[in-house]
């Protein structure tokens, strides 16, 4: 059983992230605490610019993650049946896929 | 051999494997109470061994029988102080306004509650485990599900929307939820169209003056055909006067006298 507060996400090849949810239905509460989770100062720290907006809509539409990479891609998450671990570690996994590559590309150029 | 194996081994020791006696422990010369732990006489470890406790099984195994539910009857009088602080806050309060409170940085936190202190706001943090029996008691059943995830509570006796809104947006990580000002539950959209409204007096003013626009439509209704007719008699009167001018003045007073 994981913590999601201990979930270490590095946001180094993030750009910015918008969390658009609508308090006021049932099925948010996963997004709100992986919106809290983002908002924890271990995991600010790993990227300054990184810019979470928190998109508070009253339409009924579903709770949705939008994370904009550096190299233009783009992780579009439905909350609507996800957990916070598994938003948590999916973005986890691909942020650190990223950061290999980018060290495998640095890599190549210094040699 | 074999016996002081057994013997060392009762000790707490690990079982070695391959592990010669070089010693015999007997001969050893330690007294029966040591500082360190001495292994049994194995006439006592077996002793041991038999009078072991074993608990009585019961009849039924706890398997079988239906699960007893533990109810959370903790109810302690810090839970009790918690619950009456926010039944406080909702009577005395016109404006309540929910927002969800991602980890902040503590200045920035002491600064937001400076500024919203200098409006009369106030900051309350909030469980949601206290909130929502409460809530949903209560006629405030439809901002049930916003009490969920890390929640603050603004609330004020005034309704300074405007002001509030400023000072959030210049805080990212407290976001607004929505808001019970009045008895009127608003949400995000709500507050901020609460907050472009004009204040209490000018709208007061504006439904006079709807109100009463009609009495005088209707009044100037009535009187358009007596007005009308006057206009016509003005100006008849004046286009006779216009044409007696041109005479000399003997038909006026004759025609004054004649009135007479």
């Amino acid at each position: 059983k994981k913590m999601a507060s201990k979930i270490r996400v590095v946001l180094r090849p993030v750009k910015s992230i918008v969390v658009r949810f609508c308090p006021f239905e049932s099925n948010v509460e996963s997004t709100r605490k992986f919106l809290g989770c983002i908002n924890h100062k271990k995991i600010q720290a790993t990227n300054r610019n990184c810019e979470v907006t928190a998109d508070v809509r009253h339409d009924g539409s579903e709770p949705l993650v939008d994370v904009m990479f550096a190299d233009g891609e783009r992780l579009i998450m439905k909350g609507a049946n996800l957990t916070t671990v598994e938003m948590l570690t999916a973005l986890g996994s691909r942020c650190s896929a990223k950061e290999l590559k980018e060290e495998q590309k640095s890599k190549k150029k210094s040699l | 051999a074999p016996a002081a194996k057994m013997a060392a081994l009762n000790g707490g020791a690990p079982w070695r494997r391959g592990w010669l006696p070089a010693l015999q422990f007997v001969r050893r010369g330690s007294k029966a109470v040591t500082r360190h732990w001495k292994a049994m006489h194995f006439q006592r470890q077996k002793l041991m061994a038999v009078t072991e406790y074993l608990a009585p099984r019961p009849a039924i195994s706890p398997r079988c029988l239906a699960p007893r539910r533990e109810r959370a009857e903790e109810d302690n009088g810090y839970a009790r102080l918690l619950r009456r602080q926010v039944e406080e806050v909702f009577r005395d309060n016109r404006m309540i306004a929910v927002c969800q409170y991602n980890s902040m940085p503590g200045e920035d936190m002491v600064l937001m509650r400076h500024y919203l202190r200098k409006h009369n706001i106030e900051v309350k943090f909030v469980l949601n485990e206290i909130v929502r029996p409460m809530l949903s008691q209560s006629k405030y059943k439809n901002l049930l599900p916003l009490f969920v995830a890390r929640n603050i509570l603004l609330v004020s006796p005034e309704t300074k929307v405007k002001e509030m809104l400023r000072v959030l947006k210049g805080v990212p990580q407290v976001n607004l939820l929505g808001a019970c000002i009045d008895n009127t539950i608003l949400s995000r959209q709500g507050v901020e169209n609460f907050a472009k409204l004009p204040s209490l007096e000018a709208t007061q003013g504006q439904t006079v003056g709807a109100l009463a626009l009609l009495p005088s439509q209707t009044s100037s209704l009535l009187q358009r055909g007596s007005a009308h007719l006057t206009a016509l008699l003005d100006q008849h009167i004046r286009q006779l006067q216009a044409g007696e001018m041109g005479s000399p003045a003997e038909p006026t007073p004759a025609q004054s006298s004649g009135t007479h």
